[in-house]
């Protein structure tokens, strides 16, 4: 037997949401038989950890590289983030970047055929991964740290000058449309997707999808001028970490990306969306369900704003835990509030009205000075975490980097943290909170949901056409 | 290749918001797929093995990097265990766990225990009545005074269930490790295993053995009702509404008449709801003791403190009695079973052979045909159906599905690209697997599957929560973690007259089970189940 860590493991899902303002009172104790100390009241000293600061360099063509050598195993990984993204793709191509990153990867490249790189890559079990999303792109290579020439040669060959060979475009294009073809069939799927385009708008870079059209639209030489227009050195930040020495590892770049000449980066800018309306906005989709598969919330803030602090801890009180992940809103487009759940039908208007009670109570109550501690500790005593590996380490500055925020930008929010007074999260919440003003998306029965629905405001059906 | 999914996962708590640009690559940050370690790299030296005298087994690895430890505690217990009528139950305890003890989440124990007992008396019977009251409506002999007495009981449940909560301090277990820092707390659970995770700030320790021999020694089943209503609401979200687990579902309980590995653990949608306090807890009793128990702990730690704080709390549980033996064996299929899942969804196919389960020397054989079929743009089936066939959109397989243990099976899936269907896309693994039985593998191909092994024993190392992971999981399903040792090596002496014979013994017709996705177009309202779902 042979287990792996399944991907099918299928953690982070929730049944029902329904977030609860948890109210932490003074309790009794009652001694257990076999507990020896109370959890409760347990206290330790706080958590003391200087990481290390990876190294920072920039090349003579512009490209960014930070290392940080870990010796404990016999591996290098190294992981590029590209200026380049789905926000540049032109309207009637969508698609397009994604294409273009998965292509980098399986088209061939840098004087190699794809099928020679497929076969050199599983033979020495070296993992290239290249792909784009809406607002970045990502190459990685991951590699034993005796293959790494071999690796490299073929990362930098699939980076720089990759082949799109046509039959791989081919084959590429025909899955992306098989893709498109099974979006409906999860209501969670649809849920989602529908939520971002009432929200920002079906056609803003943040929402859009591709089409069967605008896939069969894209050529293999769209592919390759992609690449070729935003692609380049001085857009990349490239993390290293592993089993390396920092001189050689410097050299062996410069090796193979000093002659990559500068070209223009694109500007990372997304188009600002239009304000909240005045009123609800209510729509579902009619699907064959046993459950009712709820989004609700309303465009919100972007990082950098003064009360994202107050808004995130507010967050985690209400139930969410996306604080410390810092994934939670946008740096270059505005981020959303969201509240999610999968109930039966019946228990649909409780929900939502459950959603909405809780906003309220967040827009007109203090939280109890019990709450902001918890919150609080958590934030502080989890801080470790953004830094517990090296690959950890290097990914933040990389991130930070591309995201033009400061290099302590972390440890500026975890300032902003404790300073942080139960007033300050009434003020956000109270700014920031819009009951009156949610976006709510349903998927499920058609018969019964509009009437459900009907006391949030004037409820539309999405008529989605088949795909497939 | 692997993406079916064998475990239900209990979720704690979950990020509210989220926007970010979701990048098709993230899967690269997550641990590679693995066993442990090449023998090489003597890093197996670094594992400490202890065992209590309640028969808990630890094992710990030191790694200094960060101030941070990662614990997987793991219980032989699971799907396989349920009996009929109960299926879910042990996913049921699961959810319950995160309930809390007779400290750890209530207000006033003392006070709580008499209303919980009454409330799980009430329910129980409650719901006796309420399904014998369904069961005779359908022959219109309906009892007045029994629906009073419904009614009567049904109002006493409702008083019984707002005094219960009065004492409840909710979510107090996952608040307390979240206070200190505890990231990644979770728990899911297989036809094998239950599992228990997190990851702390080394220092905080103590603090996860106080609240985890709490529950080990004095779990309370609180929000009983409420809980078992999220498990359903799970169902629904997972098999019922979900094309792909409604697919497997129905494959898996047509490929298995009679051991437990046919039932989704899940549990049926009548068992969810039909499932009571006293089962629950006679559940917990019987197979929840330390000895069924593996601690997996890798990070920042000094393994002597660690014994001594388990030995302290832990080691003061007294041992179980051994569990029930499971009897049942498969019967040997005699003819093939195919079965359709009509679902308003794109079509897909799945394919399962049964074979024998772990320890078996066949059991390697089928890892080395895994290998060899799916993973990666090289691999056999990739090739065939998919880059140069053209006749799907991707391909699957697993070695051992739904469980490890007992004797399981070999499956394949994959989604036919339109217009191709899933029966050429049968016709096409078929011959595929006519190809094993009658061409040797070439060395080069099996020369890869090692390299590729040993390359993943080493990737599998690099986090603390995945080795933690591995070492409870080989512990608790082979009895030893050294098993993955052992493994790559006789893995690496599969030969190719191994595969062609396994091939050719177990990918036979009659011992096959095919299940296909059907579209269906007309979407016409469900009765809704939840109607029938008496207490809330």
């Amino acid at each position: 037997m042979r287990c792996r860590n399944s991907k099918g493991l299928q953690r982070g899902i929730v049944n029902i949401l329904l977030i609860a303002v948890w109210l932490l009172t003074t309790t009794v104790a009652f001694a257990g038989d076999a507990v020896l100390s109370d959890p409760r009241t347990m206290k330790f000293a706080p958590v003391e950890f200087s990481p290390p600061e990876p190294a920072r360099h920039v090349l003579e063509n512009g490209m960014v590289v930070y290392l940080l050598e870990d010796h404990e195993l016999p591996l290098v990984s190294l992981s590029a983030t590209m200026r380049t993204g789905g926000w540049l793709e032109p309207q009637d191509k969508i698609g397009l970047a994604g294409l273009t990153g998965s292509l980098m990867r399986t088209g061939g490249g840098g004087g190699l055929t794809a099928e020679k790189i497929d076969e050199e890559l599983e033979q020495f079990a070296i993992d290239i991964n290249m792909g784009m999303g809406r607002q970045s792109g990502i190459a990685s290579l991951d590699v034993l740290s005796k293959d790494l020439a071999r690796g490299m040669r073929i990362f930098a060959g699939l980076l720089r000058q990759p082949a799109f060979e046509p039959e791989r475009v081919e084959l590429a294009k025909l899955q992306a449309i098989e893709a498109i073809r099974r979006r409906q069939d999860n209501p969670g799927s649809i849920v989602s997707r529908e939520f971002l385009k009432q929200l920002y708008g079906p056609e803003h870079p943040s929402a859009r999808e591709s089409t069967i059209e605008s896939v069969k639209r894209i050529t293999r030489d769209d592919l390759a001028a992609f690449h070729q227009r935003t692609v380049h050195p001085n857009g990349i930040i490239l993390g290293v970490t592993g089993d390396f020495k920092t001189n050689e590892m410097l050299a062996l770049l410069r090796g193979t990306f000093g002659d990559w000449q500068k070209g223009d980066v694109p500007e990372l800018k997304i188009a600002e969306v239009s304000e909240l309306t005045g009123r609800s906005n209510v729509r579902f989709d009619s699907k064959e369900t046993s459950q009712t598969h709820l989004r609700v919330g309303h465009l919100s803030i972007k990082e950098q704003d003064a009360d994202y602090v107050p808004l995130a801890i507010a967050n985690d009180i209400l139930g969410g835990s996306s604080f410390r992940s810092r994934l939670n809103t946008g740096v270059h487009d505005q981020g959303v509030w969201l509240m999610r759940a999968e109930t039966k039908l019946p228990s649909t208007q409780e929900v939502i009205n459950r959603f909405v009670a809780n906003m309220e109570r967040m827009r007109t109550e203090l939280v109890t000075a019990e709450e902001l501690a918890e919150a609080k500790e958590a934030y502080v005593n989890s801080f470790v975490f953004s830094f517990a590996s090296p690959s950890a380490i290097v990914g933040r500055f990389v991130e930070l980097e591309y995201d033009g925020l400061p290099k302590d930008f972390l440890q500026q929010l975890r300032a902003r943290v404790i300073a942080l007074s139960r007033e300050d999260v009434l003020a956000a919440a109270k700014k920031h909170f819009h009951a009156d003003r949610l976006t709510i998306v349903a998927v499920g029965s058609g018969e019964a949901l509009p009437k459900l629905l009907s006391g949030f405001g004037e409820v539309k059906e999405i008529k989605l056409a088949p795909e497939g | 290749m692997k993406t079916i999914s064998t475990l239900v996962s209990h979720h704690v708590k979950r990020p509210s918001i989220s926007d970010r640009p979701y990048i098709a690559l993230i899967c690269i940050l997550v641990l590679s797929p693995s066993l442990l370690f090449a023998a090489s790299s003597g890093l197996a030296d670094r594992v400490i093995e202890h065992k209590l005298a309640n028969g808990m087994t630890v094992l710990m690895v030191e790694r200094h990097q960060a101030p941070v430890v990662s614990i997987n505690m793991t219980f032989g217990v699971g799907g396989v265990n349920e009996q009929v009528g109960q299926t879910g139950l042990a996913h049921l305890y699961e959810h319950m766990a995160f309930k809390g003890t007779r400290t750890v989440g209530t207000k006033n124990y003392e006070k709580e225990k008499p209303i919980l007992d009454e409330l799980h008396r009430v329910g129980t019977e409650l719901e006796q009545r309420q399904r014998e009251l369904a069961r005779r409506s359908v022959d219109m002999s309906i009892d007045a005074n029994e629906k009073a007495a419904i009614e009567t009981l049904q109002k006493r449940f409702k008083e019984l269930q707002d005094q219960a909560l009065q004492y409840v301090s909710g979510n107090e277990m996952a608040l307390l490790y979240q206070r200190h820092g505890g990231v990644g707390l979770n728990a899911s659970t297989g036809k094998d295993l239950t599992r228990y995770v997190i990851s702390l700030p080394s220092n905080r320790l103590p603090l996860w053995a106080a609240i985890e021999s709490d529950r080990m020694a004095n779990p309370v089943l609180r929000e009983f009702y409420k809980e078992r209503g999220v498990v359903m609401e799970e169902r629904r979200l997972r098999n019922d509404d979900s094309p792909n687990g409604l697919l497997f579902e129905t494959f898996t309980s047509a490929a298995f008449r009679a051991h437990q590995y046919g039932v989704p653990t899940i549990g049926w949608e009548s068992d969810i709801l039909s499932l009571t306090p006293a089962a629950t807890e006679a559940f917990f009793k019987t197979y929840y003791g330390p000895g069924r128990a593996t601690i997996g702990i890798v990070g920042d730690i000094n393994p002597k403190e660690v014994i001594a704080l388990i030995e302290n709390t832990f080691g003061k549980i007294p041992a179980g009695p051994p569990p029930p033996q499971i009897v049942t064996v498969e019967p040997p299929q005699r003819g093939e079973r195919r079965v359709e899942v009509e679902f308003d969804a794109e079509p897909s196919v799945a394919i399962g052979f049964h074979k024998p389960g772990l320890g078996h020397p066949d059991d390697y054989v089928f890892d080395v045909i895994d290998e060899l079929l799916t993973d990666g743009p090289t691999s056999r089936l990739y090739r065939q159906l998919v880059r140069d066939g053209r006749l799907a959109a991707s391909v699957h397989s697993d070695a051992n599905y739904p469980g490890v243990r007992s004797s399981n099976l070999f499956v394949l899936s994959a989604t036919p690209l339109a217009p191709h269907t899933t029966g050429e896309v049968e016709t096409a693994i078929l011959a595929e697997l006519e190809r094993l039985k009658s061409e040797p593998v070439s060395p080069k191909e099996l020369e890869r599957i090692i390299n590729n092994l040993d390359a993943d024993m080493v990737r599998a190392l690099r986090s603390n929560s995945g080795l933690a992971s591995q070492l409870a999981l080989y512990q608790t399903v082979a009895g030893d973690w050294r098993y993955v040792l052992k493994a790559r090596d006789k893995i690496a002496a599969v030969t190719p007259a191994d595969i062609q014979r396994v091939a050719t013994q177990y990918f036979t017709k009659s011992n096959r089970t095919v299940a296909m996705l059907v579209k269906k177009t007309v979407a016409k309202q469900l009765a809704t189940a939840a109607s029938r779902e008496v207490v809330q």
